[in-house]
């Protein structure tokens, strides 16, 4: 996947998951907090993420994300050339 | 303090509402079946009571779904019909509405499926635990629907429900609460469930390719009890605040009795199951003579059901051939922690309509099961008092007497 499709790949997924928000305005510089997304919320958003895309989160690395842009980011630095294991 | 019955829902494998649940069972519906939820070859026992075609989008959200547990989706299934039932509970203060809930297994399935990722050294859903704990139940009852007062859990194995029934019933005699929620709730048709069971030699293995004849309780060859699932939820109330509200009045819950064997961890005891109803007789205060119905526990294995025979004709004498027993399992099979509060609204119904459903698959009984079980065909009688009983590893032993309402 390129850059571009992770980007729109991401944003399908997070809107997927958000009940209670526009998703259709989601875009990269969407916070979490505006889509409604508590802490527990953005646990299980990232496990999904995980499922999704492939990748492994990093405590370490994860607990300063607060935007779409910051899975994006991740997902585009440590995707690795396998395939993700349910998309 | 009289404590009624104002409100009942159930999930069971022949019916999801109690409706459909009582519809079935007088008629001797069978829900047993070849596992269907995981691929089971490599159990000795391929047989289940499953509820097929539950679908918990019809009441929970998606994030809800991640959240909950089976056990858990199919207790709050449950209690949303009883308190629909019950109706008007909010004239209660919230801090004045209880949960009391059993569960033997808990969000097993959560665990089973969280320890096999994390043993493959994959991440494990951020729910596990919310999920897994054996009050995640009660927790999401009360949640759903604001009862913000006593919320317990109880876990007494096979006997779960039935203690919680109790507990539900000393919280309202304690005036510790107006209402209570109770109940119980279980869903661990699972493979390391079937196969911990199947090491104990509890289960059923001779019928795989004969589902329907497997659970038999008190007939002859029968070899086991079959894994069920299922959830069955009571409202509570005091009867004269219930009657203040208008509410309907299903039954009066009269008595509670419960004993341990503290003799054997899984064998059962003759003694214990008396003590147990002897117990819940003496607090509904009456006489033995006046049972008209047993709900039996009757989980189909070879001795249990000839323990609990012997158990009941220890304690009611003469009058043991005078009482019609029934087995719900021998239609669903074990529902586990769930299986006294099914037995419960099979028994409530039984007051309620008259009719007693038949205990299936018993054409021919075992020498020793020598009372009148009710075989093949639902039955009519004019009752009064019935009574439930629930046995459970550890020794627990469980009966609840339920009355008709006196007006």
């Amino acid at each position: 996947m390129n850059t571009e499709n992770i980007e729109t790949k991401v944003i399908e997924f997070i809107a997927s998951k958000v009940e209670d928000a526009d998703t259709s305005s989601i875009t990269a510089t969407s916070e979490f907090e505006e889509l409604g997304l508590d802490s527990m919320d953005r646990v299980q958003l990232l496990f999904d993420a995980e499922e999704t895309f492939g990748v492994t989160f990093e405590t370490d690395e994860v607990k300063d994300f607060h935007c779409v842009k910051d899975i994006i980011d991740y997902i585009n630095n440590h995707q690795s050339s396998s395939s993700p294991e349910n998309s | 303090m009289r404590i009624v019955v104002t409100g009942m829902g159930i999930v069971s494998p022949i019916g999801a509402s109690v409706g459909q649940f009582w519809n079935a069972a007088i008629n001797g519906n069978n829900g047993v079946d070849r596992i269907q939820c995981f691929y089971a070859s490599n159990n000795r026992s391929r047989i289940a009571g499953e509820i097929k075609d539950f679908d918990p989008k019809s009441f929970l959200s998606n994030k809800q779904i991640e959240q909950t547990d089976r056990f858990s989706q199919l207790a709050i299934h449950a209690a949303n019909q009883a308190i629909a039932d019950a109706g008007g509970l909010e004239c209660y203060e919230p801090r004045r509405l209880a949960v009391s809930l059993g569960s033997g297994m808990g969000g097993f399935a959560t665990f089973e499926s969280s320890a096999d990722r994390k043993f493959r050294n994959r991440s494990i859903p951020p729910f596990t635990v919310p999920r897994t704990m054996a009050n995640s139940a009660a927790a999401w009852i009360a949640t759903l629907h604001g009862l913000k007062g006593a919320n317990l859990t109880c876990s007494t194995a096979c006997s779960s429900g039935g203690n919680a029934i109790g507990m539900g019933l000393d919280l309202l005699r304690a005036d510790r609460a107006d209402a209570v929620i109770t109940g119980g709730a279980e869903a661990c048709v699972l493979p390391l469930t079937i196969a911990g069971f199947e090491a104990l030699y509890a289960l059923s293995t001779g019928f795989n390719d004969d589902p329907q004849h497997a659970s038999r309780p008190f007939a002859k060859g029968r070899d086991g009890f079959v894994m069920g699932e299922g959830a069955g939820i009571l409202v509570l109330e005091k009867e004269d605040m219930a009657r203040q509200r208008g509410a309907t009045i299903y039954a009066r819950l009269a008595g509670y009795g419960c004993a341990c064997d503290a003799t054997h961890i899984v064998a059962p005891d003759i003694d214990g199951q008396v003590a147990a109803m002897e117990a819940a007789i003496q607090d509904a205060g009456i006489t033995p003579d006046m049972v008209d119905y047993i709900n039996a526990h009757a989980t189909s294995t070879p001795l249990g059901d000839v323990v609990e025979t012997n158990a009941i004709k220890q304690l009611f004498g003469n009058h043991a051939k005078e009482i019609i027993i029934s087995a719900t399992k021998s239609m669903i099979g074990h529902t586990i922690g769930a299986s006294a509060a099914i037995g419960s609204i099979a028994a409530i119904m039984s007051l309620q309509t008259g009719i007693i459903h038949p205990t299936i698959n018993l054409d021919e009984a075992d020498l020793e099961c020598d009372l009148n079980y009710a075989p093949n065909t639902a039955l009519t009688k004019s009752m009064n008092t019935v009574l439930c009983n629930a046995f459970g590893f550890g020794g627990n032993n469980v009966s609840l007497v339920f009355s008709t309402p006196i007006i």
